[in-house]
């Protein structure tokens, strides 16, 4: 059975780009290695013959950094099933007032937000194990 | 708003460290090297091509910051817009074995990898500084 590919946006500019980088690391090497896996989206936009191959068809979680949502409709277009689409800024309401970093680095309360949501993809990768739709 | 005249698109790879190191190394570029003289191109987004990236690419010299010797980055420019002012391959300044090992969260870079971001940056910036002076 395949993993289930977990996917940032690469964005760069802001800290909304590092938040998800990180979020979705810490889950496909600390609270997921076994059943998830990233993928380059670089590659996934270039149209990579490898990377449009595991994609194809499978079941992908996106997190995207901003409302262009460039990794949830790069990997849709790229054929991957996407289950859980989420944006950075969605889970904001409970950070007001805090200061998560930039695009180089996070601050304190910036990694406790990746953590949060990590959980949250954490969490989506259990649902989507569980509920028998992995693709 | 893009209001600087040089663009930089880092491939910012989830998928490998040298997308790591690229990122990083352009976020230096911004931060520290040429603070307000770089316009950051997201790479998505240029592929995507609805947020003015391409035509920016188009008109302004814009250089190429490849994680991996696939160099998405530069064949994206090539394709979309024009030749690239400068590309610089990170594969090429760490070595490819170690461009391909894991991603790495900002929470584990060493000093090691320090020196990897500080190389890559210091070949960008003078790339930098040659189209600057031909300008």
């Amino acid at each position: 059975m395949s993993k289930i590919k977990v996917i940032p946006c690469s964005g760069i500019g802001k800290v909304f780009g590092l938040l998800a980088r990180e979020s979705v690391l810490m889950v496909t090497e600390e609270k997921c290695p076994n059943d998830t896996e990233t993928l380059c989206l670089a590659h996934v936009v270039t149209g990579d013959d490898e990377v449009v191959a595991k994609i194809n068809g499978k079941s992908c979680i996106t997190m995207d950094g901003c409302a262009k949502y460039c990794a949830k409709k790069s990997v849709e277009e790229t054929g991957g099933v996407v289950v859980k689409s989420h944006k950075v800024p969605d889970f904001m309401k409970a950070h007001r007032g805090e200061e998560h970093g930039t695009g180089t680095a996070l601050t304190q309360d910036g990694w406790n937000y990746a953590e949060e949501l990590a959980e949250i993809l954490a969490a989506d990768v259990k649902e989507i194990k569980g509920g028998g739709d992995l693709l | 708003m893009i209001n600087n005249k040089i663009g930089i698109i880092s491939c910012s790879g989830e998928e490998c460290l040298g997308g790591t190191i690229s990122r990083l190394a352009v976020r230096k570029m911004m931060e520290e090297l040429k603070p307000g003289m770089v316009s950051t191109l997201c790479l998505p987004l240029f592929i995507a091509g609805d947020g003015g990236e391409r035509e920016f690419a188009e008109k302004y010299p814009t250089i190429a910051v490849d994680g991996c010797s696939k160099c998405c980055a530069k064949r994206a420019i090539e394709k979309y817009s024009n030749q690239v002012a400068g590309s610089v391959d990170v594969a090429e300044i760490i070595g490819e074995d170690k461009a391909l090992e894991k991603p790495l969260s900002t929470r584990h870079l060493t000093d090691e990898h320090h020196e990897y971001v500080n190389k890559t940056a210091a070949i960008t910036c003078q790339i930098f500084d040659d189209i600057l002076a031909k300008q």
